[in-house]
């Protein structure tokens, strides 16, 4: 699969490999990254590779919530509503700059990815399954956007962060799509594939130890701490358990090894805690302070 | 005698008292550093005695500095110091230091070198701490070094060399003398032994304490293949390769697999899936560990 991805994205394979664990894992994705960091193509590529529905929206401040999970229309002909199913209703959905549409329409899409059902009028409609959220930030310009509350955020298993690729990647991009648009891998596994995928991932075993080391590394972000005003919660502690299973499957492991525990906990732990005005004033980035705390708990 | 027993005690208070100086102002140098590396590398694994290889000290700090003080080298017994090189680079994300001692080993064998110590204060915690580097090691291959051929003698310099033999041998036997007069004197009511008493063995043979530890941690997993065993078996091999409390396997390949340790990293790759694997699966995981734990 990772193969597969990687003849439409050239390097970017932390990223990769973080949306595949995470799709796997049965969690919702956000990346951060500049424009052009094929983001997008990335959450394109996975659709295409699995052989689910894509839809994409792009957040925009006058986007209204029937925009994204569908509205009721009435039939002049027949006499009576139909529904009209909106953009939520596909396999991946990419939420383009999440954080440039308003409350309500985050709200909107964030019930949804909680409860995994909508309710348009009367009726209530079961989201398609699997359903996976990837939504997409640009840290870069911040004005005009309705930053995402801590409590959302949190119902995105990993937050991925999208670096500029190497000078050598670069060149490989040049060269590979210079002028025409990337084809994307098709066929290489269908949404059966997918739903097995995630039972093998339920049943890998997590040693007694590493259950603690996991519970550790949660626990010391909520330790005082002099850059930290809130820690992470007990959904993250799991979800760095369902990402470190997801890993050592990819890896052809039946059980957790402490590499999947520590490689798990950076994407998951990133966007939970609440980080205080002295990040900002020593001029200090989530990603330090995030390594220096995984650092600080010892390995089983 | 006692005259020169007083010179003697003035010198070392005098030595004492210029190390403690000298450790006060130590102290007072250490600077905030956040250290987010401080490692050890070799550019050869294998080397022959006498043949230059390169040990190279890098450290990389967010503070803008143009040197690394404080910086205590490991112990290079057995090795000549050819050269000793240092250079400090800023950038953007703060300093790089590298300092490349070139070096040469005079017996073949396996040397460990480190850790190197870097001391400052730690400034996320504002607290001092002494930041140790890993351990390298290097194998050196080839006959050991033929000592230099004596020069053809010379009547003055041997004069000399005589002159100041007999001025040593007679300030040792003096305080040998004095230490025995002085230490009869304060002696208490001594208990004789007992006649009886059987000589003390032998001194063993000097043994590296972690292989037959390692041996006999790996005859107790072979004869009892339990977690506990792969477990005790995991932290030996750790320790053996400079493992910090928060370093996975990952680390430890990415810092060690230039350093002659890949016997020793897939020993622990191999041990580490019998210390973690399902409860039913650890007799199986620890039969096909021990062909790596043997070698």
């Amino acid at each position: 699969m990772l193969a597969a991805l990687g003849t439409t994205i050239v390097g970017q394979r932390g990223t990769l490999e973080a949306l595949l664990y995470a799709t796997i894992a049965n969690g919702h994705v956000v990346l951060e990254g500049a424009p052009g960091l094929a983001k997008t193509l990335a959450c394109r590529a996975l659709a295409a590779a699995v052989g689910g529905t894509f839809k994409r929206v792009q957040f925009t401040p006058d986007l209204l919530p029937s925009d994204i999970v569908g509205t009721r229309i009435f039939d002049q002909r027949s006499g009576e509503f139909t529904t009209a199913l909106g953009p939520i209703f596909a396999n991946v959905l990419l939420a383009d700059e999440i954080n440039r549409a308003p409350a309500k329409v985050q709200s909107a899409l964030l019930e949804g990815m909680q409860e995994r059902q909508v309710t348009i009028g009367p009726q209530t409609f079961a989201l398609p399954d699997p359903f996976l959220v990837t939504a997409t930030m640009n840290p870069l310009d911040s004005d005009g956007t309705y930053a995402l509350p801590l409590a959302q955020m949190d119902r995105f298993l990993v937050k991925i962060v999208v670096e500029y690729p190497t000078i050598e990647e670069e060149l490989g991009i040049l060269d590979r799509f210079g002028g025409e648009a990337p084809a994307l891998p098709a066929g290489i596994a269908s949404m059966d594939d997918l739903r097995r995928w995630r039972q093998g991932a339920r049943a890998v075993f997590i040693e007694a130890r590493l259950a603690r080391y996991i519970v550790n590394l949660v626990a010391a972000t909520r330790a005082p701490h002099a850059y930290i005003d809130r820690g992470a919660s007990p959904r993250a502690t799991l979800a760095i358990a369902s990402m470190a299973r997801a890993r050592a499957l990819c890896d052809e492991r039946s059980f957790v090894v402490p590499d999947d525990v520590r490689a798990s906990a950076p994407p998951v732990l990133r966007h939970r805690l609440a980080f205080n005005y002295r990040t900002l004033t020593e001029n200090l980035d989530a990603e330090t302070i995030v390594a220096e705390l995984i650092a600080s708990v010892p390995v089983p | 005698m006692a005259r020169l027993a007083r010179r003697l005690i003035a010198v070392a208070a005098a030595l004492g008292a210029l190390a403690i100086v000298a450790e006060g102002t130590r102290a007072q140098t250490l600077v905030n550093l956040h250290v987010r590396a401080f490692q050890l590398s070799l550019d050869k694994p294998s080397v022959t005695v006498g043949e230059p290889f390169h040990l190279i000290l890098h450290g990389h700090v967010d503070e803008g500095i143009d040197a690394l003080d404080n910086v205590v080298l490991p112990n290079l017994a057995g090795l000549e110091d050819l050269g000793d090189e240092r250079r400090c680079t800023r950038a953007k994300t703060g300093t790089d230091c590298v300092e490349t001692l070139t070096l040469d080993a005079n017996a073949p064998g396996d040397r460990d070198i480190g850790p190197a110590t870097l001391s400052a204060i730690d400034a996320t915690t504002g607290k001092p701490r002494n930041f140790d580097s890993n351990i390298v090691s290097v194998h050196v291959t080839g006959q050991p070094k033929v000592p230099a051929e004596t020069p053809e003698p010379n009547p003055l310099t041997d004069l000399a060399w005589w002159a100041a033999r007999s001025i040593a041998f007679l300030l040792l036997v003096a305080i040998a003398l004095w230490a025995l007069i002085w230490g009869l004197a304060r002696r208490p009511h001594a208990v004789a032994p007992p006649p009886s008493a059987p000589p003390p063995p032998p001194a063993a043979a000097p043994v590296d304490g972690w292989e037959t530890r390692m041996r006999e941690l790996v005859a107790a997993l072979e004869r009892e293949p339990t977690r506990a065993r792969a477990v005790a078996v995991r932290a030996a091999l750790r320790e053996r390769v400079g493992a910090r409390d928060a370093e996975t396997l990952a680390d430890l390949v990415a810092r060690n697999a230039a350093n002659g340790h890949g016997a020793t990293l897939a020993a622990l790759s191999a041990v580490e899936r019998a210390a973690f694997c399902e409860e039913a699966r650890v007799v199986d995981a620890v039969r096909e560990a021990l062909p790596f734990l043997n070698r």
